[in-house]
């Protein structure tokens, strides 16, 4: 366990020194959530009803969703793990007595915790001073708030284990577009980080409620504004962590078949 | 120009060596452009207008947009990339040949797997049009062929000032994605339903406004002067403004050594 940490750590203190990363990502963050609330607002103004989420909840979750977005999205490519798979470096980190799969856990998972630590502060700040249609309004209750830390954590390990399914795919197609490529956009889709579900057409609501994308950034942040009532984040709650469960056992399996007919690449 | 068509001929045969993988990424560029589309398909199926503007009017704005930037990333990618070019100092290479420097530059790389996103907006232009409800006239129809190249040209120009910025800093920075990125998502809706301070943005810095909006208005007959036809030429002159800091940036230039 403690060398999984260290992995962790590492990863984490390596991440924190890309200063110059983090304000272009957070500069970006900005500009995108400027957008997508101008987007929205204009929606809301000249619409007079049917409202799918009220205007300021809205506003609010476009907000943690960019503030928390290095988290949540799943368009990521871990590009040392990539590499090894391709280049046939793995065959090293077969060598060593840990396992594969926890160990490219606990680096993405490093590498991605550093990631919103540098950036997700400035921006909650930005949003919390702008005026008012397009301000982000943190005020909750008690038991919203601590539903909603517990959903964003397990969110953060949702994540980690789609995205580490993705690579475990790479390690059969040796390849990271295609139908990588595919399945991560729709992930994308799916989870909300594109446009909000509620906005979505009702069977596609229905597809998604089951998939486990949505689970990653809209079900902690909606249930943060109190666009979902306390029963249906218990239920989410459990949800994700069957999810996690499953996605666990899978990444697993498949790695280990992976293994077990690993061609290792180059000489 | 037969310079241009030998690295165009050049670029498909070395792309067409990989026949699968080209498919798939054909594919892949395929449903990473739909979740564009799908955003303004849902928000459209919730609401009836944005300030006025129709699904169908939207459409139209959002797949110029498109095409001029998809058509520059197919043609014109070694200019996008022009960080790598100075970072691997390989842009030395190319000034020590007789050509002219910005075929070269072009030349670099072609990105044919992003042909796909050409003609998916050309597709996305061609629904708009025919759902529309517009008289054509000859006016009209060249203020749609304006727009079109408009839209090249300016996201030319676009990439031609990120890469100078590249001569200052030496690797690209990720800012230049809010650049084209950023304004291709501002104007893929109507700039008139933002607030003033976009509009003025997207009229006089980045001038994606002369581009769909001001046309866009005279063919949906919102406006009737001629004047409005003729916007997209300013773009032109954006270009050159683009080129002559490009050139200045070239004669700045030092090497980062190898």
């Amino acid at each position: 366990m403690k060398s999984y940490l260290s992995y962790f750590n590492l990863k984490f203190k390596t991440g924190l020194q890309y200063r110059a990363a983090a304000y272009a990502g957070i500069a970006t963050q900005l500009f995108f959530g400027i957008i997508y609330t101008s987007v929205y607002i204009a929606f809301y103004e000249s619409n007079a009803s049917n409202y799918p989420m009220e205007l300021n909840k809205l506003i609010s979750f476009l907000w943690l969703n960019q503030a928390f977005f290095s988290l949540m999205y799943l368009w990521h490519k871990d590009k040392d793990i990539l590499a090894i798979i391709k280049n046939g470096n793995i065959a090293y980190e077969l060598c060593r007595p840990q396992d594969l799969y926890l160990m490219w856990a606990s680096k993405i998972l490093g590498e991605r915790l550093s990631m919103v630590t540098l950036r997700f502060l400035p921006v909650l700040i930005f949003a919390l001073l702008l005026p008012f249609p397009y301000k982000l309004i943190l005020k909750t209750s008690i038991p919203f708030f601590l539903l909603s830390i517990i959903a964003l954590v397990l969110s953060t390990f949702l994540s980690t284990f789609l995205i580490l399914l993705c690579h475990i795919i790479c390690m059969f197609t040796l390849d990271e577009k295609g139908i990588v490529n595919i399945f991560m956009v729709t992930a994308d889709i799916l989870s909300g980080l594109v446009i909000p579900i509620p906005f979505f057409p009702s069977f596609l609501q229905k597809i998604s409620n089951i998939l486990p994308f949505r689970y990653v950034s809209d079900f902690p942040f909606r249930l943060y504004v109190g666009d979902i009532n306390i029963r249906e984040g218990i239920i989410g709650i459990i949800i994700q962590l069957i999810w996690i469960i499953i996605l666990v056992i899978i990444g697993r399996i498949l790695s280990k078949r992976a293994l077990r007919k690993a061609v290792i690449q180059g000489g | 120009m037969s310079l241009y068509l030998k690295y165009l001929s050049m670029h498909l045969k070395s792309e067409l060596q990989y026949k699968m993988s080209f498919i798939l990424s054909f594919i892949s560029q395929f449903f990473t452009f739909f979740g564009y589309y799908f955003t303004i398909l849902c928000l459209f199926n919730k609401f009836s207008n944005i300030k006025g503007f129709t699904v169908y009017e939207v459409l139209l704005t959002f797949s110029i947009v498109t095409f001029g930037c998809s058509f520059c990333e197919v043609f014109f990618r070694g200019m996008d990339q022009f960080d790598k070019l100075i970072v691997e100092g390989n842009f030395d290479r190319l000034l020590l040949r007789p050509r002219n420097i910005i075929l070269q530059v072009f030349g670099e790389e072609i990105n044919y797997v992003k042909l796909s996103r050409v003609l998916q907006s050309l597709v996305i232009l061609v629904i708009a049009l025919l759902n529309l409800n517009v008289e054509w006239n000859i006016y009209k129809v060249l203020t749609l062929l304006l727009m079109m190249l408009g839209s090249i040209t300016l996201f030319l120009s676009l990439f031609t000032i990120a890469a100078t910025y590249c001569f200052i800093t030496v690797k690209g920075l990720e800012i230049r994605h809010v650049l084209t990125d950023g304004g291709k998502h501002l104007a893929q809706y109507p700039i008139g339903i933002f607030r003033k301070g976009f509009v003025l943005v997207l009229t006089y810095i980045v001038p994606f406004g002369f581009v769909n909006y001001y046309p866009l208005l005279y063919i949906l007959g919102r406006v009737e002067k001629k004047v409005y036809i003729f916007s997209p030429i300013t773009t032109i002159l954006y270009l050159i403004v683009s080129l002559l800091l490009f050139y200045k940036g070239v004669k700045k230039y030092s090497s980062v050594g190898s």
